[in-house]
């Protein structure tokens, strides 16, 4: 989850997500680059009574500004384009979850093997237990086997949603009348937090995403529990 | 007894002949500091977390600490 303060994105959770760290790094050097260079020429511009008013026109200096942001654009497409067909690869998940935005909570429903679906109502202020995060926790979680590809796919009963948890690299609109699909490892057994990222009414702040990953056996146990109660 | 002419063209070429080179060079080491500053640091930082990570020694003590929902602490 996030921390006060926090600058960056949160600690990855997914190999994908370390791409993107990794990629967003990469591009924020060239940011840097760019910067402080446009910033030095600045001061030196503005720090200087010296004028030409006789520059026409210069070939050299348009090939030169022109082939090296050609350059920059390249280093930066090349690695953006890589993860883009990553996170796009067939992934043969072991598991797929049906995450279903409502106003104003998720449902997620595991139907590949028997039927098990619940609700996801984020916990109030006044029932947190201590210890627990204020408009992150939910009642239920969405608990997945850690370690193991999971396809999530994801609609609307009502108004544009979108699940979206930071730390596995993950958001997806919840479309009403369409099925999205995206996929995701967790790297390491957590609990991984979202919030809703589209505007849909009055609580569209208060309808978080939990996420449990939790080692095969201990999510198989669950699942059986789930079954039982249903 | 006469003095030289001074030079009175291509003052700004010449500023820019010295700023520019200063500029990209500025430039660069910026962004190479920040490439062995964070970048490169912060991909060591998860290589070695997963090399020596433990799941199961991660995950049984997170479930003592009983923070998850689907798994109960044992009481060990």
């Amino acid at each position: 989850m996030a921390h006060p303060s926090q600058l960056g994105f949160q600690d990855a959770a997914s190999p994908v997500m370390e791409e993107l760290l990794h990629f967003h790094d990469h591009a924020l050097m060239i940011v840097f680059l760019i910067s402080t260079f446009v910033l030095y020429i600045i001061v030196a511009m503005v720090t200087t009574k010296l004028t030409n008013k006789f520059i026409l026109d210069s070939q050299e200096i348009e090939i030169i500004w022109t082939l090296l942001p050609a350059i920059i654009l390249v280093l930066i497409a090349l690695p953006s384009l890589r993860i883009l067909y990553l996170m796009d690869e067939i992934n043969d998940p072991h598991l797929t979850i049906k995450a279903m935005g409502h106003q104003w909570y998720w449902s997620y429903e595991y139907t590949d093997y028997e039927d098990l679906a619940f609700d996801s109502y984020m916990i109030p202020t006044q029932d947190l237990a201590p210890g627990q995060f204020r408009l992150l926790e939910a009642d239920h979680r969405m608990v997945v086997p850690a370690e193991s590809p999971i396809r999530v796919l994801i609609s609307a009963e009502d108004v544009l949603h979108s699940w979206a948890v930071p730390s596995l690299g993950v958001k997806m609109d919840a479309v009403p009348g369409r099925l999205n699909q995206t996929a995701f490892i967790a790297s390491r057994p957590g609990i991984f937090y979202g919030q809703c990222s589209e505007i849909c009414g009055a609580n569209h702040s208060f309808m978080p995403i939990v996420v449990e990953a939790v080692p095969l056996e201990h999510f198989e146990n669950w699942s059986s529990l789930m079954l039982e109660d249903a | 007894m006469s003095l030289p002419k001074p030079m009175m063209r291509g003052l700004l070429a010449k500023r820019l002949r010295f700023h520019l080179p200063i500029a990209f060079t500025l430039a660069l080491t910026a962004a190479i500091a920040f490439k062995y500053t964070v970048t490169e640091p912060k991909k060591q930082a998860y290589a070695d977390f997963y090399k020596q990570y433990d799941a199961i020694k991660d995950f049984n003590a997170m479930r003592e600490a009983g923070v998850f929902e689907s798994v109960q602490p044992t009481g060990k």
